[in-house]
């Protein structure tokens, strides 16, 4: 009984201390009941049986002293309890710290990348610069030529009526290669169509002259055909004067066709 | 904490001088015999209950204790990462 004793108390050992006390006072119970009846049958007629007297009392000497030190144990444990609460608040404290860390540093990450981004974009860019630079006079030079035809604003002698445009007109656009490759069959002055060879020839006639008039004075030799770079001026005006109305006239039409 | 008021609580959880008084109220065929068992069976019953609300008893002491010194050791590390990354380098920001 004994052994029996000794093997449930290791086994008890693994078991909480709150089964252990519920155990040892349902014991105590159990043992107290039994020793009040036959505390209660021995004032009766039959004769007590003190050896079964003693052990019990023995067991239940036993089984209070032994649930006197759980409660204290069990006390003990409480005053660990209060102490492991008060560790686990400073944990959760502990963990917001660092998880307020971990997200200020994943923000300044992300600042750090996006700014050397940045700058490698732009070391690329001055890279890129830098291969392929033109120098100012070149840049210069072509935006004298795009200016000196008028395209962007009107010569300064220009008046409502005056033909002349800041985009090619339509004899114009006829006049050139494209138009007179559409139409090799043409040989005289039809609507203002120019032959090709007088074209090719590089002479122009003198219809045409009023085309180029929109072009200033001082434009470079190298946009005008060779010919003509000193011939164009605002004395060839009066005498194409007639010519342009009737262009623009023509020009002015939505349906152009001169074929 | 209180600890007398503990250790008085802990000797009255003693039952031996209830049954005491149980056996000598039943040696002098006292009426009052009935009283003292029903006093016996209340104090078990408030015993059974106030164990049933005590705390941190769910588990032994060794268990507890490990757990206890697991929570010292978690707390420690952490207060030394805190100590360590907030101690980091830190950069001159110039103000622009």
């Amino acid at each position: 009984m004994r052994s029996a004793r000794s093997d449930a108390n290791m086994a008890s050992s693994e078991k909480s201390t709150k089964e252990r006390l519920l155990s040892t006072l349902d014991d105590l119970e159990v043992l107290s009941r039994e020793m009040i009846e036959m505390l209660a049958l021995s004032r009766s007629q039959k004769p007590p049986q003190s050896g079964e007297d003693n052990q019990v009392l023995e067991l239940l000497v036993q089984r209070d002293g032994e649930f006197q030190a759980l409660m204290q144990q069990a006390v003990e444990q409480g005053r660990q309890q209060q102490e492991m609460l008060r560790l686990e608040k400073e944990l959760e404290k502990r963990d917001s710290d660092i998880q307020q860390l971990q997200k200020q540093l994943k923000e300044a990450e992300h600042i750090l990348a996006t700014a050397v981004y940045q700058a490698k974009e732009k070391l690329k860019s001055i890279e890129k610069a830098r291969k392929g630079s033109i120098s100012s006079e070149e840049i210069i030079k072509y935006a004298h030529r795009i200016s000196a035809s008028n395209a962007v604003c009107a010569p300064l002698n220009w008046v409502p009526g005056d033909p002349r445009r800041p985009y090619p007109t339509d004899l114009e656009m006829r006049s050139g290669m494209l138009g007179q490759m559409n139409n090799p069959s043409n040989n005289g002055n039809v609507n203002g169509h120019l032959p090709g060879d007088a074209l090719a020839a590089g002479r122009l006639p003198d219809i045409l002259t009023s085309q180029y008039l929109w072009q200033s004075t001082d434009v470079s030799m190298g946009m005008l055909p060779p010919h003509h770079g000193n011939e164009f001026g605002p004395g060839h005006n009066k005498e194409n004067e007639d010519d342009v109305e009737a262009m623009s006239t023509d020009t002015s039409s939505s349906s152009s066709d001169s074929d | 904490m209180e600890t007398i008021p503990l250790q008085q609580e802990t000797e009255d959880y003693s039952f031996l001088p209830l049954i005491h008084d149980i056996i000598k109220c039943m040696d002098k065929d006292s009426p009052d015999v009935q009283q003292e068992l029903n006093k016996l069976k209340t104090k078990i019953q408030e015993t059974r209950e106030q164990i049933l609300a005590m705390p941190g008893i769910e588990t032994n002491l060794e268990q507890q204790q490990q757990q206890l010194q697991t929570l010292t050791e978690q707390v420690h590390t952490k207060n030394q990462l805190l100590h360590k990354y907030k101690g980091l380098c830190m950069f001159d920001i110039p103000k622009a």
